[in-house]
């Protein structure tokens, strides 16, 4: 053949070619398309051997031109395969789709007790200053719970706290207080200490919004060489702003516990109107929270503490007021009612 | 205490001083004010007038048409209802424009055709505290007395001008049960002094020659009393003034004798009682033990039983009273009575608070006495009682107060030694010694002694009983001088070795994976009924059987302190399945309480408990179908906490517990200790339960916390590929998982010890192809060597080994073998 003729084969062929590599859609195709122009048996292949028997100048043009050629569909066929692997992605992709709002698979969490929560971070930030937690038994002796405590029989006090009794000496603990004196008999004489005592208290009183006759408390008893007031203070500060928010502050009142003098009851801003006034705080803008004082030298006595040298003071809390405040739970009661509707909603781990 | 404003401005000076000022400060010094309330609660333009004519309406049976002097030029005509309405009487009347309580207002009207210029008023239409009125007085129009002036401005008459602060005030301030007492205070806190003396002395009457009373203490019960003998008091009514102080107190008004020692009440705090002098033989009081079983019928008209613990007043034959509680019906005053006796004395308060509490009885006087009383107080108060009564009633004294016991006042006053510097290092704070003088000045302390060495003499006196250490005046100085400058600081840290003992963090750790289990935690009451625990199927010898029961429980169904959390569990569930619950998944960690031997002899023991229950159905999904809870559910929990506890190689055997069913539950060992049980609940405690499904797991957090494992090293990872291959075999359904796995790991370890072999369970199957009582058992059998990678021949002859084994102990049939997972590490 003339190289003419040469030429025009392989321009016919390289036409021919890209129009069937354009109709060529799918991987399978395609793959037949490669076989038919490029494999053993392809025209190109037949070609390519018969450059062999040519002359020298006659081989170098039409191999050229060949090359050319191969060139042109091969790269024609790999932009092809691309675009057809894109769009099959691009087909797959559109084809699986998902109602991504249906639930998730995933087990449910479940929720620990607004009042466990409540007290697990009263006594991370107790932990984090300093102090230890220790526990007692919820019956008690009417000696700890309170002759010990500067509360004798038929003392008026006595009516601060309607008492479960078991036996004429055995009662339910009307307050986790008992434990101070315990716990300076266990770790002392003369030793300081820095405890709190978490645990579930009783009184003989009738069940509503505000009150119940099974409740939680949290004890603090701090006992050192030269403890003040200002440290009773200073620490339920850091207690408030730890719990409540930095912004929070506290104020003592002077109040009345016969195991503690100087007795003060502590409040803290409302959380509900942060101080302006408001239905939650009787408009007073301040919500008691806890009873404290210093440890009344009785007591002090009474676990074998020399009362001269040693010093300290007290605090007793209600975590589930503090939940009740801090999730604006409304009665008490619901935290006793266990309705899953209301637990549930105490899924979040962060408090 | 409801305390009068108006009352408390006679014996200190509150000019300038705003009720809610007052409360505020009272509150800051830790008498806390719980309300400021207004006795006038809306009126204005009401005065006395004079009732002229009262003629029946012309058109109304029930309404009568009144002239009324009002203090103008003209009577007013104005129509009444009122049944009491009569010329002659006088009564409050409100004007044409004047104000009542709830935002009436009062304009001129025509009743049924008859111009009326305004309207008669009773307590109720005046806002007065009519809960304490008596009903003549509430009935109908509040009538005034006939010396009211006419035209007077009603709310200056009747103190509606007052305003009534109610303190909550705690036990140890019995000083502040009177109004001197809060003259003290707020004297204190406004650093001005207070009046008594002005308003004592214009009233103090000279002592006379001793009264005919004869008077004999037999108890310690008694320290102090006094005695006055009155003639002729009858009954009347008191002066209006001493009326509304007593309602602005809260105190009932009732005729002028018990009006008057109600009002020395209020004033002095001391209580005082009156007698009919006829009723007591020879004159002689006697103040004693009650004796064994006496009978005394008290004033209420109950006839009471006595004991030796309880002092009465008597008379040479019989009691006439109980000392400090209520008087007898024997020596009551009535409206023959001519003489009386009137008493002031000091009883014992331990012994007061007992009496009272032993017969169910408590009375202002009671509240006072168990406070302890002010020893000064007791003679003055009769003094003042005694003068009131001649002056409002017309009484005269027979001879002059009968005083037995110790009386001074001044040698029952206390010295307590105070040291300001003390008193600053107690406080963290920094008051001058100058400032704490003052405070003590105006507390009506004096201070003995020299205080130039730093140590103060400070001379309590005996209004304030509850002072009786150093450190009680040290809150005497913080809380006057104000508890707002104390700074705040922190104490010295100390650490100690273990803030946090290992049960409390196993409880902990025990809830939060107990939560992430799906499991929600609930906090339900100790307190349950005698029988709550019957439903357990318990056999009488176990001590769950036997709850502790309360001395005086506040109700049945809470009666008894838990032995097992069960039936509190059910409570909760049955509670969620009726309000729209399909199911659930609760715990609750909190104690039972279990008795030595009842009646109780010492403290119970206090186990912490874990229960869990899993009732109804699970959640519903759209993967997931609900189904009801089962065994695995809850096996799966336990397993996933108690491998989170650092258990394993658990081991878990029917259990036995009487609440359980025998074939779906099982108890969980760790070498070889019980930790607790969990499974189906028996269909009889289910039923008795009212529980439609229930699964409950039961564990003793204490046992747990004694048997928890060490800290264990790390084992090196396997440094050659592990070989996978899977086995069914047909097993008889009574081989359980955990004993083939066992058979199958010892095969191996027997035959070729240097291979080691984990088996694990991934299907059971019975059906088509299984013979009736067997299953078939699919295991994946997990085969590596230490020092190589294993060849396909061992594998194979492991595998083989263990068919055979298997096959021998059993009779095990192959049902297939599978290469399973290409070697997998893990
Ligand atoms: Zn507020």
């Amino acid at each position: 053949m003339h190289q003419e003729a040469w030429n025009e084969e392989l321009q016919a062929l390289r036409e021919e070619a890209l129009e069937s590599l354009r109709l060529s859609v799918d991987e399978a195709s395609l793959e037949a398309w490669r076989v038919r122009y490029f494999g053993k048996k392809s025209q190109l292949t037949a070609w390519s051997r018969q450059l062999g028997g040519m002359d020298p100048e006659e081989r170098r043009a039409v191999g050229q031109q060949l090359n050319a050629v191969r060139e042109v569909l091969e790269s024609g066929y790999k932009g092809q395969l691309e675009e057809v692997r894109a769009q099959a992605i691009r087909h797959q992709l559109a084809a699986e789709t998902l109602d991504v709002t249906l639930p998730g698979r995933a087990r449910r969490v479940g929720t620990l007790h607004p009042t466990t929560r409540t007290i697990e971070e009263i006594e991370a930030v107790f932990l984090a200053l300093g102090f230890t937690i220790a526990e007692g038994m919820e019956v008690e002796t009417d000696e700890y719970n309170f002759e010990m405590l500067n509360v004798p029989k038929d003392h008026p006090a006595r009516d601060m706290q309607d008492t479960f009794y078991l036996t004429d000496e055995l009662l339910l603990r009307t307050h986790t207080s008992p434990m101070q004196v315990r716990v300076m008999k266990q770790i002392g004489p003369n030793q300081p200490l820095k405890v709190i005592v978490p645990g579930r208290v009783y009184r003989r009183d009738e069940d509503d919004a505000t009150h119940s006759h099974a409740f939680a408390q949290i004890e603090g008893l701090v006992v050192g060489e030269g403890v003040r007031m200002s440290d009773l203070k200073g620490t339920l500060e850091a207690f408030a702003k730890a719990l409540f928010g930095q912004q929070q502050s506290i104020r003592l009142r002077p109040s009345f516990f016969p195991f503690t003098e100087p007795s003060v009851e502590v409040d803290v801003r409302c959380i509900q109107c942060q101080g302006t006034g408001c239905r939650v705080c009787k408009d007073t803008g301040w919500i008691e929270i806890l009873g404290a004082g210093m440890v009344h030298p009785h007591v002090l006595e009474a676990a074998g503490y020399d009362a001269r040298r040693f010093s300290g003071f007290a605090f007793g809390m209600g975590p589930e007021r503090v939940a009740m405040l801090k999730y604006g739970i409304p009665d008490i009661r619901l935290l006793y009612q266990n309705d899953l509707r209301f637990l549930t909603q105490f899924r979040r781990v962060l408090s | 205490m409801r305390l009068s404003y108006k009352w408390l401005s006679e014996f200190v000076d509150l000019t300038g001083v705003s009720p809610e000022e007052l409360a505020t400060r009272l509150t800051a010094a830790g008498l806390a004010v719980d309300s400021v309330e207004p006795r006038n609660h809306g009126v204005s333009g009401v005065v006395v007038g004079h009732v002229l004519t009262c003629e029946r309406h012309p058109n109304a049976d029930k309404l009568n048409v009144c002239t009324v002097d009002v203090g103008g030029a003209e009577a007013l005509q104005i129509v009444c209802g009122a049944e009491n309405v009569a010329a002659g009487v006088k009564v409050p009347v409100a004007l044409v424009g004047s104000r009542l309580p709830g935002d009436v207002q009062i304009g001129k009207a025509k009743l049924r055709g008859v111009a009326s210029e305004g309207m008669l008023c009773s307590a109720r239409e005046l806002g007065l505290e009519t809960r304490w009125l008596p009903a003549h007085r509430t009935n109908g129009l509040f009538l005034l007395p006939q010396t009211a002036p006419i035209g007077r401005n009603v709310v200056e008459l009747l103190d509606l001008d007052d305003v009534v602060l109610d303190v909550d005030l705690t036990p140890n301030r019995s000083d502040c049960l009177s109004l001197r007492g809060f003259a003290y205070e707020v004297a204190a806190l406004l650093g001005r002094e207070n009046q008594f003396d002005a308003v004592a002395k214009s009233q103090t009457s000279e002592l006379s020659s001793a009264g005919p009373l004869k008077i004999h203490l037999e108890t310690d019960a008694c320290s102090v009393y006094a005695g006055q003998v009155m003639d002729a008091t009858h009954k009347s009514e008191s002066p209006l003034w001493m009326q509304m102080r007593l309602l602005a107190s809260g105190v009932r008004p009732i005729d002028c004798l018990v009006d008057v020692t109600n009002y020395v009440m209020l004033e002095w705090g001391q209580p005082l009682h009156a007698f009919d002098a006829d009723c007591i033989e020879e004159e002689t009081i006697i103040v004693r033990s009650a004796a064994a079983e006496e009978v005394l019928v008290t004033l209420d008209g109950q006839t009471r039983i006595l004991d030796e613990t309880m002092t009465v007043i008597a008379d040479p034959t019989k009691a006439l009273g109980l000392a400090g509680v209520m008087g007898g019906q024997n020596s009551e005053i009535t409206s023959t009575t001519r003489r009386i006796v009137l008493e002031s004395a000091a009883f014992h308060a331990g012994n007061t608070r007992r009496t009272g509490q032993r017969l169910g009885l408590h009375s202002e006087a009671q509240q006072r006495f168990e406070r302890g009383v002010d020893m000064a107080a007791i003679l003055p108060a009769l003094q003042r009682a005694t003068d009131l009564l001649v002056s409002l009633a017309g009484a005269e004294r027979d001879g002059g107060p009968v005083v037995v016991g110790a009386m001074d006042g001044n040698t029952l006053s206390r010295s307590i030694a105070f040291s300001p510097a003390r008193c600053n290092r107690l406080l963290g704070a920094n008051i001058e010694p100058a400032e704490m003088r003052s405070i003590f000045h105006r507390l009506g302390f004096t201070l003995t002694g020299h205080d130039t060495a730093g140590e103060w003499s400070v001379m309590v006196p005996t209004r304030r009983m509850d002072l009786q250490i150093q450190e009680d005046l040290v809150e005497e100085i913080g809380r006057i001088h104000g508890l707002d400058s104390i700074p705040s600081t922190l104490p010295e840290l100390w650490i100690s070795k273990e803030a946090v003992h290992l049960d409390h963090r196993l409880r902990s750790a025990t809830r939060h994976a107990l939560a992430w289990q799906g499991m929600n935690e609930v906090f339900t009451y100790a307190f349950v009924s005698e029988g709550a625990a019957n439903a357990l199927l318990l056999p009488d010898h176990s001590p769950l059987a036997h709850p502790i029961p309360l001395m005086r429980p506040m109700s049945e169904e809470r009666s008894h302190l838990r032995t097992h959390l069960l039936p509190s569990l059910a409570e909760v569930a049955l509670h969620n399945l009726s309000h729209g619950a399909a199911g659930g998944q609760i715990f609750e960690i909190a104690h039972v309480y279990l008795a030595d031997s009842l009646p109780l002899l010492q403290r119970p023991s206090e186990p912490w408990m874990l229960g869990c229950l899993w009732f109804g159905s699970t959640p519903e999904s759209f993967s997931e179908r609900p189904r009801l809870y089962d065994f695995y559910d809850a096996k799966g929990v336990v397993e996933s906490w108690l491998t989170s506890l650092g258990f394993d190689q658990l081991q878990f055997r029917p259990a036995d517990e009487s609440w359980l069913h025998p074939g779906r539950s099982a108890q969980v060992l760790a070498k070889g200790v019980c930790l607790g049980s969990f499974g189906q609940l028996h269909p009889l405690v289910m039923r008795s339960l009212r529980l439609p499904h229930a699964l409950y797991g039961h564990f003793d957090l204490d046992k747990l916390a004694a048997h928890l494992p060490e800290h264990r090293l790390v084992s090196p990872l396997p440094k050659y590929p592990q070989s996978r291959r899977d086995v069914a075999i047909i097993v008889p359904e009574e081989i359980s998982a955990e004993e083939l796995l066992k058979a199958a790991e010892d095969a191996v370890h027997a035959r070729r010890g240097e291979v080691a072999l984990r088996a694990e369970v991934f299907d059971v199957y019975t059906g088509k192809g299984v013979p009736a009582g067997h299953r078939s058992i699919a295991m994946a059998l997990t085969l590596s060597a230490e020092d190589r990678t294993l060849t396909e021949d061992e594998i194979q002859a492991s595998v083989d080994g263990v068919v055979e084994s298997l096959a021998e102990k059993y009779g095990a049939i192959l049902r297939g073998q599978d290469s399973g997972h290409a070697s997998r590490m893990e």
